[in-house]
C-alpha cells in the first residue's frame, strides 16, 4: 500500500533554450529576473552556471546570446510533445514544461512490459523533438526517483522494483531541492539520502516539521505523502460556460483566472491544498480536451491561472492537427490530487511576510484589471543615464515575495561618467525637447573636443522660457560605440534656472533636450 | 434572575474588554524619517490620513515621506507617476523591493486603482486624480480610515469641500539649491523649508527647514556641518 506507483519521466534537457528556438550548439543562457535559469551546452562548458546573474555570465563568456524567459512558449512548444504520447496513456500530467510524467501501470501492462513503452515514448518525442535536444528517460517506484533516473539517463535509466532506496542512498540530499532543509543537514554531516533516510522518522518529524517528513519520505524512496485513507472524496471541480465561444487565449485566460480564484478559496475552505490539476475544455463542436499539470509545493490561484493560459496558448496556437476545431465553450479545473494544506511558515525576520502577501495579491488583481504591464517594480541595472540605472518590469514576472533589490555587490564599483547623488527625482519617459540659448541668441554647441561655444543663459522650452542661474557641464558620454544599434554619443550639463528649478540637460544628434528634473 | 442579569452584565463587560482595540486609533502610527518629525504631530503619520505635497520639490518630499515606513517594512505604491526618478526613490530611503509603480491610470480608473490598492499597501503616493469627484474622495477617504492605508497626494490642488481636504498639508514654499556655480560645480543639496498645516491635531501650522535632496539623496536635517568642511578637517 505504502509503495509508490511505478512511474515514467520523460525529460528534454535543456527544454528553455530549445523553446526560445536556439540550437544547442550556440552559446545562449535563458535569464529571468536578471538571473540564468537555463543555458545550453555550449554556454556550460565556457563557465555560465544556472543562478548567475547576467553580468557574471556575460564575463565568464563574452559572446553570450541572452534571451528573456518566455515560459508561455516553452509550454506551447511542449503541447506537441505531449500530444505524441496521448496514444500510449490518456494520464500524462506536466511538470514544468520539457518534463512530463505518467504513471506506468496501465501502459506497461497493455503493452507488455516496461521496455515496450519506453520504446514507444523515445520514438514518439524524438519524432517530433527532431534533434533539437535530446529525450532521457528514467523509470522508477515514484516520481522523485524516477525524475532523478531521467537525469541520470543516457537515454534511459530503469530502476528495477523495490531496489529504489539502494539508487537513491549514495545521492547528494541537495537533489532535495530544498535548500533551507539541505543546508542544515549538510552542516549535520548528513549528506546523502541513504544517511537522512537511516533517521528515524519520528525525529526527523520532531526537528524539521512536515515539510522535513516529506523530504525524509522522499529520501526513503516513498511517496512524499502518506497515502490518503478517506474513501470518498468529494468533487472539487470548477467550471464555467464560455458564451459567445471564445477562440482567443486572453479571454478564456481571463476567465481561467476568476475561475482558479474560486478554486481556490474552496479549497482552502476545506483545509485542502491543490497539487496536481487537470484542465479540461470543450469546444462548441463538443470535442473536449485535457491536460494534467503537477506542482511540487501547492499550485496558488495564480500558478493554476499560469498553467491554463500556456495550456491553452499550446493548443489553440498549436499545429493544425492537434488544434480545435472550433471555438471554446467550457472551461473546467478538476483538483485532481489534493493534500492537506499545512499552511506556509511567514519570516519572522526578513523572507516573506503576511504584507508581502497581501502586496502580490493586490498586484495581481490590478494587472486583471488593467492589463499585464499596469503593475511594474523596479530592478537595478548598471548605466550612466538616469534612465539606465534602474528599469521596470512587469510584476507577473518577478516573484514579489522576499524579493530583494539589491546592487550585485555591497559596495558596487563606480559607472565612470554615471551622475553623482543626489539623483533627479523627476525623470520623464521621454526627453523633453529644448533650446538652450547664448547671449547672443544662438544654440549652444558643445565641439568634438568637449568645449562649450559660449555659456548657456536662456533655456526655452516651448512657449515658455527661463533664465539660466547657474550651470556646469558638458560631461561628454560615448558609449557603446562597437554596436551601432545602442550606439549613444552625447553632452550633459547641470543647469539650474533662477526660478530655482534645477534640470539635466543634454546635446545628443544636435538637439538639446531635458533628460531629468530635480523635483 | 436578577442575579443571571447582573452575571450576563458581568460577561458581557469582559468581553468588552477582550474586542476592545489594543492601540487606540491615534496611536496607530506609521514612523517618518527623523528630519521630518518636526512636521508632523506625534512624528508619526496617523493611519488612514491622507497628506498632500505641494511646491517645488513635491516629489521629493513625498518620496522621503514614504521613506520612513518603506524602511521599516511596509509596501508603497506609486499611481499616476510614470516620471519618478526611481534611483532618487532609493536614495531617499524606500525599499525598492517593496515598491509598485501602478499606471498610467486613465481618467476613470484613478479612484479605482487607489481604492484597490487601500489595505494591500501601506503607503500609496498618488499624483492625478484632480478629476476625481468629491464623492469617489470621500469614499477613498472613509477606505483610508477603515484599512489603515496612508495616501501622500503629489501636486494636488485639494478639493474645495473640507470634508474631503487632506489631514496634512505638507508645502515646500522655499527652496534653493547648492552647489553649482556659473560653468563649474555640482548640483549638491537643497535647502528647503517645507510648511504644514491641517485638520485637526495637525491645525497648528508649523515649519521646518532640511536639505532635500542632502548629498547623498536622503533628507538631512539643517543642522550638520557641510560635507565639504568635514572632508577637510
Amino acid at each position: 500500500m505504502d509503495d509508490p506507483a511505478r512511474t515514467l519521466v520523460a525529460w528534454c534537457p535543456d527544454w528553455p533554450v530549445v523553446a526560445m528556438g536556439r540550437s544547442l550548439d550556440q552559446r545562449v543562457a535563458v535569464m529571468a529576473a536578471n538571473r540564468v535559469v537555463a543555458a545550453s551546452p555550449a554556454a556550460r562548458a565556457a563557465g555560465v552556471t544556472r543562478g548567475q546573474r547576467r553580468r557574471a555570465a556575460q564575463g565568464v563568456c563574452t559572446d553570450l546570446d541572452v534571451v528573456a524567459r518566455d515560459e508561455a512558449v516553452e509550454a506551447r512548444c511542449f503541447e506537441p510533445v505531449l500530444a505524441s504520447l496521448d496514444d500510449l496513456t490518456p494520464r500524462i500530467e506536466v511538470l514544468r514544461p520539457g518534463t512530463c510524467a505518467f504513471a506506468m501501470g496501465g501502459p506497461s501492462r497493455y503493452f507488455g512490459g516496461d521496455e515496450a513503452v519506453v520504446k514507444g515514448v523515445v520514438q514518439r518525442m524524438a519524432e517530433v523533438v527532431g534533434g533539437r535536444t535530446d529525450v532521457r528517460i528514467g523509470v522508477a517506484d515514484g516520481r522523485f526517483a524516477a525524475g532523478l533516473a531521467a537525469r541520470l539517463a543516457d537515454p534511459v535509466r530503469s530502476v528495477a522494483p523495490g531496489t529504489v532506496g539502494r539508487f537513491l542512498a549514495p545521492m547528494s540530499v541537495t537533489v532535495l531541492e530544498r535548500p533551507g532543509l539541505c543546508d542544515v543537514l549538510i552542516r549535520l554531516g548528513i549528506t546523502t539520502l541513504g544517511l537522512f533516510a537511516a533517521l528515524p522518522s519520528a525525529s526527523v518529524i520532531a526537528r524539521f516539521g512536515s515539510a522535513g517528513i516529506e523530504a525524509h519520505r522522499l529520501a526513503s524512496g516513498l511517496d512524499p505523502r502518506p497515502p490518503e485513507a478517506r474513501p470518498l472524496r468529494p468533487d472539487w471541480s470548477v467550471s464555467t460556460d464560455i458564451d459567445p465561444p471564445a477562440d482567443r487565449v486572453d479571454r478564456v485566460a481571463f476567465r481561467a483566472r476568476g475561475l482558479a480564484e474560486g478554486l481556490h478559496d474552496r479549497l482552502s475552505a476545506e483545509g485542502v491544498a491543490c497539487v496536481r490539476v487537470g484542465i479540461e475544455v470543450e469546444t462548441e463542436h463538443g470535442e473536449t480536451l485535457s491536460r494534467l499539470w503537477r506542482h511540487e509545493g501547492a499550485l496558488s490561484a495564480a500558478a493554476v491561472a499560469d498553467r491554463v493560459r500556456w495550456q491553452l496558448d499550446g493548443w489553440l496556437n498549436g499545429s493544425a492537427a492537434s488544434r480545435p476545431s472550433g471555438a471554446i465553450s467550457r472551461l473546467a479545473l478538476v483538483p485532481d490530487e489534493v493534500v492537506p494544506a499545512h499552511g506556509r511558515q511567514l519570516g519572522f525576520w526578513g523572507g516573506e511576510t503576511e504584507a508581502d502577501g497581501r502586496a502580490a495579491r493586490v498586484a495581481a488583481r490590478l494587472q486583471g484589471q488593467l492589463g499585464i504591464d499596469s503593475v511594474m517594480v523596479p530592478e537595478l541595472r548598471g548605466g550612466r543615464g538616469t534612465d539606465q540605472q534602474i528599469v521596470l518590469v512587469s510584476a507577473a514576472t518577478v516573484e514579489l515575495r522576499g524579493r530583494s533589490v539589491e546592487p550585485e555587490s555591497r559596495d558596487p564599483a563606480p559607472w565612470p561618467g554615471g551622475l553623482p547623488c543626489p539623483s533627479p527625482a523627476g525623470v520623464p519617459v521621454t526627453p523633453v525637447g529644448i533650446e538652450l540659448l547664448d547671449r547672443a541668441g544662438r544654440t549652444v554647441g558643445v565641439s568634438g573636443r568637449g568645449e562649450v561655444s559660449d555659456r548657456p543663459v536662456r533655456l526655452v522650452m516651448g512657449a515658455k522660457s527661463a533664465e539660466i542661474g547657474a550651470w556646469a557641464g558638458p560631461w561628454p558620454v560615448e558609449e557603446r560605440w562597437w554596436d551601432p544599434d545602442s550606439y549613444r554619443r552625447c553632452a550633459r550639463f547641470q543647469v539650474l534656472t533662477t526660478d530655482g528649478v534645477a534640470h539635466l540637460v543634454a546635446l545628443e544628434g544636435g538637439r538639446w533636450w531635458i533628460t531629468a528634473t530635480w523635483d | 434572575m436578577t442575579s443571571s442579569g447582573s452575571e450576563a452584565a458581568a460577561i458581557i463587560a469582559q468581553a468588552t474588554r477582550l474586542v476592545s482595540p489594543l492601540v487606540p486609533a491615534h496611536e496607530q502610527t506609521l514612523p517618518v524619517l527623523p528630519v521630518l518629525e518636526a512636521l508632523l504631530p506625534g512624528a508619526a503619520i496617523r493611519r488612514g490620513s491622507t497628506v498632500e505635497v505641494q511646491g517645488p520639490g513635491a516629489t521629493s518630499l513625498a518620496l522621503a515621506l514614504a521613506a520612513g515606513p518603506s524602511a521599516a517594512g511596509s509596501w508603497t505604491a506609486l499611481v499616476g507617476m510614470p516620471s519618478v526618478g526611481l534611483m532618487a526613490a532609493g536614495e531617499a530611503g524606500l525599499a525598492l523591493n517593496r515598491l509598485f509603480v501602478v499606471g498610467p491610470p486613465t481618467p476613470g480608473s484613478w479612484a479605482s486603482i487607489v481604492a484597490a490598492l487601500i489595505g494591500s499597501v501601506d503607503v500609496i503616493v498618488a499624483a492625478g486624480g484632480r478629476r476625481c469627484g468629491d464623492g469617489d474622495l470621500r469614499r477613498l477617504t472613509a477606505r483610508l480610515r477603515e484599512r489603515g492605508s496612508v495616501l501622500v497626494r503629489v501636486g494636488a490642488s485639494g478639493s474645495a469641500s473640507r470634508s474631503v481636504g487632506a489631514d496634512v498639508r505638507l508645502q515646500v514654499v522655499a527652496s534653493e539649491w547648492e552647489g553649482l556655480g556659473d560653468g563649474h560645480g555640482i548640483l549638491r543639496r537643497r535647502r528647503v523649508e517645507v510648511r504644514a498645516d491641517g485638520r485637526g491635531a495637525s491645525a497648528s501650522p508649523r515649519s521646518s527647514e532640511l536639505f532635500l535632496p542632502g548629498p547623498t539623496g536622503a533628507p538631512q536635517p539643517v543642522g550638520l556641518a557641510p560635507v565639504a568642511k568635514l572632508r577637510g578637517v
